[in-house]
C-alpha cells in the first residue's frame, strides 16, 4: 500500500503539457482484497486534425505472497491523417482490427488508405503483444495482414481480410476473413463476418444479425458459430483435438415500453458439443429522471446447456442523483447453479457504493459482500478515485 | 360496497395511475413545444423572431418576450413567453448544437439554402419538436466528407458529445455481443467516436486485468460483459460458451489467475472432478471435456505442460489416438504439435 500511496502521489502531482487540446486521467482503484491497488494513467493530444498521440500506462499492485508491483504499457500510439481522411496511419503498441478477423494487440504500424470507387485498403505489421502474467520470454514472432474492403452506402462495407502470424519462424496463425454490413434504410441493416482458419483448416468464427425498428421497437436476429480449437495458435497441441463448435441462434427485442421505460428481451438457444440448453435474460430499466442518473434495472437470467454450466439468476440494480453531483448505487444479484457440486447452492451478492462525479473528479467508494464458489463469505471495500486535466 | 367506498377506490386508483403514469414519463410538467408550424402558416417570415442569425454570432437566437410583443401586444400572464410556451428539450439540443456542432448559419444562409430557413428546416411543417436537422439533411450537400469520414468539418469533438447512433448501429439490444459483427464492416464509422485505442484496448488489450470493470462504480449503466458477481459466474459463463472468454482474453490469462488462488497450475488444488483420467474410455471425462473447448485445457497446460498430454497420447502410448475421424493436417510431422507425439516422423 505504501506503493499505491507514492503512485498516487504521483497521479496528483501529475501536470498538464501545453498541447491543445491535451487530456490527461488518472486512475486510482484500491480494494482490501487482492489485487490491492491499480493505478492507471491515461494521456492523449492531438495537434490540429492531422496528428494525435495517446498513452495509457498502469501498474497494479498484488497482496499474493511473492507477487511485487506489476505494470505495462497498454497503449502508446502515434496517429496521422490526412485532413481530407483520404489516409490514415498509426504506430505504437495497439489494438489492430482486421474485419471479421480477431482483434489484436500489436506492438507495430497500421494504416489505411482510401481509394477512387470506394474501395478501402487496410495494413498492419507488427509483433504481437504477450500479456505480462505469461512466464516466457519473448520469441520475436510478427503478425502482419491486410484487407480490402468497397464500402456501401452510410457505414457499410463488404471486405475480406487477410492475417498471418509466425512464432519463432513456425506458422502460429493463417487466417481469411470476409465481412459485410449494409443499411438497407433507416430502420433496416445487417451484417456478417466469417473466419476461415487456413492453418488449422477449418472455420474459426462466423455470425450474423439482422435487425429492423419500428417506432418504439427494435428486433435483432442473430446466429453465430465459434470453434475453440481453431482460436488458439496452430503449434498447440490442443488444436489436433479437431472441431467442436459452439453455436448460438436468437433474437433480441428492445421495447421502449414508456418514456422513461425500457425492457429487452433477449432469447436465445445454445449449443456446445452435444449440449443444447436455452440462453434467456429478461432486462427493465426505469428512467427516474430525464437524464436517467437515477434509475432502476432488473435482469432475470436463464442459461441452460450442460448441467455442470447451466445456473438461473436474478440481479437488481438502482442509483439515485443527489444533490452536489453525489450518488448512491446498490446492486444486488442471487445465482442458482444446477449443480451444486459443492460449491453452495446459492451465490448472492451485492454491492453498495457512494459515488461523486464531477468534470473533473470520479470518486467512490464501495462495499462489496458476497458468497461465491471460492468463498463462504467475502466482504470487500473498493475506493475509485480518477482525475481529469483537460487543456482546450 | 357503497358509493362512498367505490369514489375512494376510484380516487386511489387515478392517483396511483397518475404517478405511475408520472413515473413511466407519459406526463411531464414540461411546457408545450413553441408553435413553430403555427406561426408559419401565418406568414411569420423566421428571421422576424430569429433576428440576428444572418449575421455572424454566438447566440443561441432564441426570441425574446420582446421579440414576442411585437404582435402578442397583450400577454396573458407576467411570466416570460419562453417559460410556457418553448420546451426545455428544444432550448437543450441548442445549446448542445453550440456546444458541439462547428455551423455558422449566416454562411449556410447566403450559400446552399438562398436564404430559404426550410431547405434544412423542413421539419417545421410537421411539427413542432425536434426542428434540429437530421444528419441525412446535412449529408445532402456535406457528402464527400461523410464519405471520408471527415467528421470534425462538423463535430468538434465526437467522443465528447457522446451521441449514439439513432438508426443503424443503434447501441440497443446485446451491444456487447453484436458490436463484433457490425464492427467488423463498419470499423472505420466506429473509429469516428471511438477515435482512441484506449476504447478497444481496454477490453481487446492482453497486458492489463480487465480496465473497463472498475469505473462502473461511477457509471454503473455502462455495458460491459463482466458484471454484477461475474467472478462467481465465470466458469459457468466460461463452460456454457467455449471460446467465448478467448475472444479478448489470452488463455494464459486464466492460468495466472487461478495459479494466485491456489485453483489451478500448482498441487495445493486441482479443478478436475473425479474421474477426469481413467484407463477405459467409460472413465475418462477429460477427453470429451478438451474437444469441447480446448481453450480451456490450454489455459493452464500451454506450452511445457502439453507434455502431460504426451506422456499418454503420443504414438504407442496407453492413450490412443487424440484426433477425431478424419483428421487431417497440412503441417508436416516434424513441425509442431505434431513432432510432440510422433517423434521422428512416426505414424
Amino acid at each position: 500500500m505504501t506503493r499505491l500511496a507514492a503512485g498516487l502521489a504521483l497521479l496528483v502531482g501529475a501536470g498538464t503539457a501545453s498541447a491543445d487540446p491535451l487530456r490527461l486521467r488518472g486512475d486510482a482503484l484500491a480494494s482490501a482484497e487482492s489485487p490491492a491497488g491499480l493505478l492507471v494513467l491515461d494521456a492523449a493530444g492531438t495537434t490540429g486534425s492531422a496528428i494525435s498521440a495517446e498513452a495509457l500506462v498502469w501498474m497494479a499492485a498484488q497482496r499474493s505472497p511473492g507477487d511485487d508491483v506489476t505494470g505495462d504499457v497498454l497503449v502508446i500510439a502515434l496517429k496521422a491523417r490526412d485532413p481530407k481522411g483520404r489516409a490514415s496511419g498509426q504506430i505504437g503498441r495497439f489494438v489492430s482490427a482486421l474485419g471479421a478477423l480477431r482483434p489484436l494487440q500489436i506492438d507495430g504500424a497500421g494504416g489505411r488508405v482510401r481509394l477512387p470507387w470506394h474501395f478501402d485498403v487496410e495494413a498492419m505489421a507488427g509483433v504481437p503483444v504477450l500479456a505480462t502474467s505469461v512466464d516466457a520470454s519473448r520469441s520475436w514472432d510478427w503478425v502482419a495482414g491486410g484487407r480490402i474492403a468497397q464500402r456501401i452506402g452510410d457505414g457499410g462495407s463488404i471486405g475480406i481480410a487477410y492475417q498471418q502470424e509466425r512464432d519463432d519462424g513456425r506458422l502460429a496463425r493463417e487466417e481469411v476473413g470476409a465481412d459485410a454490413g449494409i443499411a438497407f434504410d433507416a430502420r433496416h441493416d445487417a451484417g456478417a463476418r466469417v473466419a476461415y482458419d487456413i492453418a488449422g483448416k477449418g472455420l474459426a468464427e462466423a455470425a450474423v444479425t439482422a435487425s429492423a425498428r419500428r417506432g418504439p421497437l427494435r428486433a435483432e436476429i442473430f446466429a453465430s458459430q465459434r470453434s475453440a480449437a481453431h482460436l488458439l495458435p496452430a503449434t498447440s497441441l490442443f488444436t489436433v483435438l479437431g472441431d467442436t463448435p459452439a453455436q448460438r441462434l436468437g433474437t433480441v427485442l428492445t421495447w421502449r415500453a414508456a418514456p422513461r421505460l425500457d425492457v429487452v428481451a433477449d432469447l436465445g438457444a445454445r449449443r456446445a458439443s452435444d449440449d443444447v440448453g436455452e440462453d434467456v435474460a429478461l432486462r427493465t430499466r426505469l428512467r427516474l429522471d430525464p437524464t436517467g442518473r437515477s434509475s432502476l434495472g432488473c435482469e432475470l437470467h436463464r442459461s441452460g446447456g450442460a448441467s455442470d454450466a447451466a445456473w438461473t439468476g436474478v440481479r437488481g440494480s438502482g442509483s439515485l442523483a443527489l444533490p452536489h453531483s453525489f450518488g448512491l448505487l446498490a446492486e444486488v444479484e442471487v445465482v442458482r447453479p444446477d449443480e451444486d457440486r459443492g460449491r453452495g447452492a446459492l451465490w448472492p451478492w451485492m454491492l453498495l457504493a457512494a459515488t461523486r462525479k464531477t468534470a473533473a473528479w470520479d470518486a467512490a467508494i464501495a462495499f462489496e459482500a458476497s458468497a461465491t464458489p471460492e468463498y463462504r463469505h467475502r466482504v470487500d471495500a473498493i475506493l475509485q478515485l480518477s482525475r481529469t486535466w483537460s487543456v482546450r | 360496497m357503497s358509493r362512498r367506498t367505490l369514489a375512494g377506490v376510484a380516487l386511489v386508483v387515478a392517483v396511483a395511475l397518475a404517478a405511475c403514469a408520472h413515473v413511466l414519463g407519459f406526463t411531464t410538467s414540461e411546457p408545450t413545444a413553441f408553435p413553430h408550424r403555427k406561426h408559419v402558416l401565418s406568414g411569420v417570415a423566421c428571421v422576424s423572431c430569429h433576428v440576428g442569425i444572418e449575421g455572424p454570432s454566438s447566440a443561441l437566437h432564441i426570441p425574446t418576450d420582446e421579440m414576442c410583443i411585437t404582435c402578442h401586444a397583450k400577454p396573458h400572464d407576467t411570466r416570460s413567453c419562453n417559460s410556457c410556451h418553448a420546451s426545455r428539450e428544444t432550448a437543450a439540443e441548442l445549446v448542445e448544437t453550440k456546444d458541439h456542432l462547428r455551423f455558422d448559419h449566416a454562411k449556410h444562409l447566403a450559400g446552399p439554402a438562398k436564404g430559404n430557413c426550410m431547405r434544412c428546416h423542413s421539419a417545421v411543417a410537421e411539427g413542432d419538436r425536434h426542428l434540429r436537422p437530421a444528419m441525412a439533411t446535412c449529408f445532402k450537400c456535406h457528402d464527400k466528407e461523410r464519405d471520408a469520414r471527415t467528421c470534425n468539418t462538423c463535430h468538434r469533438d465526437l467522443a465528447e458529445e457522446n451521441s449514439l447512433p439513432q438508426s443503424h448501429l443503434a447501441h440497443d439490444g446485446d451491444w456487447i455481443r453484436e458490436h463484433g459483427t457490425r464492427a467488423a464492416s463498419s470499423g472505420d464509422l466506429c473509429e469516428t467516436c471511438h477515435s482512441r485505442q484506449t476504447f478497444c484496448a481496454s477490453c481487446h488489450g492482453v497486458t492489463v486485468p480487465v480496465l473497463a470493470g472498475p469505473t462502473r462504480l461511477t457509471n454503473p449503466l455502462s455495458a460491459s460483459p463482466h458484471v454484477g458477481n461475474f467472478g462467481a459466474r465465470h466458469s459457468l459463463e466460461a463452460r456454457a460458451e467455449p471460446g467465448a472468454c478467448t475472444t479478448c482474453h489470452q488463455p494464459e490469462r486464466c492460468a495466472s489467475c487461478h495459479r494466485d488462488r491456489g485453483v489451478a497450475g500448482d498441487t495445493r488444488a486441482s479443478p478436475h472432478p473425479p474421474g477426469w483420467v481413467g484407463l477405459t474410455s467409460s472413465e475418462n471425462l477429460h477427453g470429451r471435456a478438451a474437444r469441447r473447448d480446448p481453450a480451456t485445457c490450454a489455459s493452464c497446460h500451454s506450452g511445457a505442460g502439453e507434455k502431460l498430454c504426451v506422456q499418454c497420447h503420443a504414438v504407442g502410448g496407453v492413450g490412443g489416438n487424440p484426433h477425431p475421424p478424419g483428421w487431417s493436417s497440412r503441417l508436416p510431422r516434424s513441425a509442431l504439435p505434431c513432432r510432440m507425439c510422433h517423434p521422428s516422423g512416426a505414424r
